[in-house]
């Protein structure tokens, strides 16, 4: 493409996005996934845990009830289904979905997404009672 | 609703529709520009006017009142009036908005009258959209037909034809008037000007999506690389602001599901 012609701005500064409540809330969303790191680093550490022997699973479990460990994996719990929330809300935007020529409502595809959560929930605790 | 009531309410309707923008009836609004005259000066500054408006002056009537009646100097791009041109866009208190579509009735308090964001500015509130309509001549927005038809012949008329389900899915994207509020309004653009943008690549996808176009090819060189859909983060400010609801983050996010497809199916042709 050609570059040539017109003139550039330089970029926007990093705090950009503190100009605006919607940005904010973009980066809010964006966030959503610093807590869900730390999730998956624990879900990761229980299973070198498993690996290594009894006494180190032990030694996660009590790490896993410990207050503040709960405290940000229920605030991980939180940002998920927030980001969630968001996310189901731009899927039928993104892919909308046309049977026989008609496309589906959004709201159709947003409840359908929320029903699969609830069914992965549902299914969850089944496997957790039964255990 | 007593019977005087009713009648102070003629009165000031006829009052309002006789006088228009100078009736007893306005109030008095200020609202501050930010002037850059880059023939006297290289710095910025903001310029406070206080003008009558009444519940129908739009911003666009309050920026030809201050060139009018007080301040000739001033310089900003309009024409339609409508919402149709798409001139007149400017920033309100930092959001991207067309002047003519505006209201100051909306507005308690501070209203600042910007340039657009992310653009060069020529003078006060004109800027230099080239860059946008290089991105936008990038990726070819008209119909691009193999087979195109034939030469009219009154015997045998070929057209384009097209069914109202075929138009449907191409026809919200095709709503977009040039305006330029979405490039405004995308962090994305701000931070790397090299990035297409949402007009451009809601209009790629517009006929991409044509029935009539066989143009996708082409098209998805521009579209399926870094600066093409893949630098849409889908913050979707461009959408909140369109003034036409285009819905250009729908429409690059959609393009990042063509994209996609077009890479697969690349991979699997060798």
């Amino acid at each position: 493409m050609d570059k040539s012609s017109s003139q550039r701005l330089p970029p926007l500064k990093r705090n950009w996005w503190l100009k605006h409540r919607f940005f904010k809330l973009y980066m809010l969303r964006e966030a959503t996934v610093l807590p869900l790191v730390f999730f998956t680093l624990c879900l990761l550490a229980g299973m070198v845990a498993l690996l290594q022997g009894a006494e180190s699973w032990q030694g996660w479990i009590a790490f896993m009830g410990s207050p503040i460990v709960l405290l940000l994996n229920l605030l991980a719990l939180a940002a998920s289904l927030y980001h969630a929330a968001t996310f189901f809300v731009l899927f039928p935007r993104v892919m909308p979905i046309r049977i026989a020529g008609h496309s589906l409502p959004d709201q159709v595809i947003v409840a359908g997404q929320w029903a699969g959560v609830v069914v992965v929930a549902l299914l969850f605790f089944w496997l957790l009672g039964r255990g | 609703m007593s019977t005087d009531q009713i009648t102070a309410k003629r009165v000031s309707t006829d009052n309002t529709s006789a006088n228009n923008i100078s009736t007893n009836h306005t109030k008095t609004k200020h609202i501050s520009v930010k002037r850059y005259l880059p023939d006297s000066s290289t710095e910025t500054f903001w310029q406070e006017y206080d003008l009558p408006v009444d519940d129908s002056t739009s911003l666009l009537d309050a920026l030809n009142h201050i060139k009018e009646q007080l301040d000739s100097t001033l310089s900003y791009r309009w024409s339609c009036r409508m919402a149709i041109c798409g001139s007149c866009g400017v920033m309100v208190n930092g959001i991207p908005k067309l002047g003519c579509k505006t209201f100051l009735r909306d507005y308690e308090g501070d209203i600042r009258i910007e340039p657009l964001a992310h653009f060069p500015v020529q003078r006060d509130l004109v800027v230099d959209m080239a860059i946008f309509l290089e991105h936008l001549a990038a990726v070819k927005p008209y119909l691009i037909d193999d087979n195109p038809v034939k030469p009219y012949d009154p015997n045998a008329p070929e057209t384009y034809r097209q069914t109202p389900e075929q138009l449907e899915r191409y026809k919200q994207f095709a709503n977009c008037i040039n305006c330029g509020l979405c490039y405004s309004a995308c962090p994305q653009f701000g931070l790397n000007q090299e990035f297409l943008g949402p007009a451009a690549l809601t209009l790629a996808h517009r006929y991409n999506l044509d029935s009539r176009d066989s143009g996708k090819k082409e098209r998805m060189a521009e579209l399926n690389r870094h600066d093409g859909v893949w630098s849409c983060t889908f913050v979707g400010f461009c959408s909140k602001v369109c003034p036409k609801n285009v819905d250009p983050a729908a429409a690059v996010n959609q393009g990042k599901v063509e994209a996609a497809k077009h890479t697969l199916i690349a991979l699997f042709k060798g």
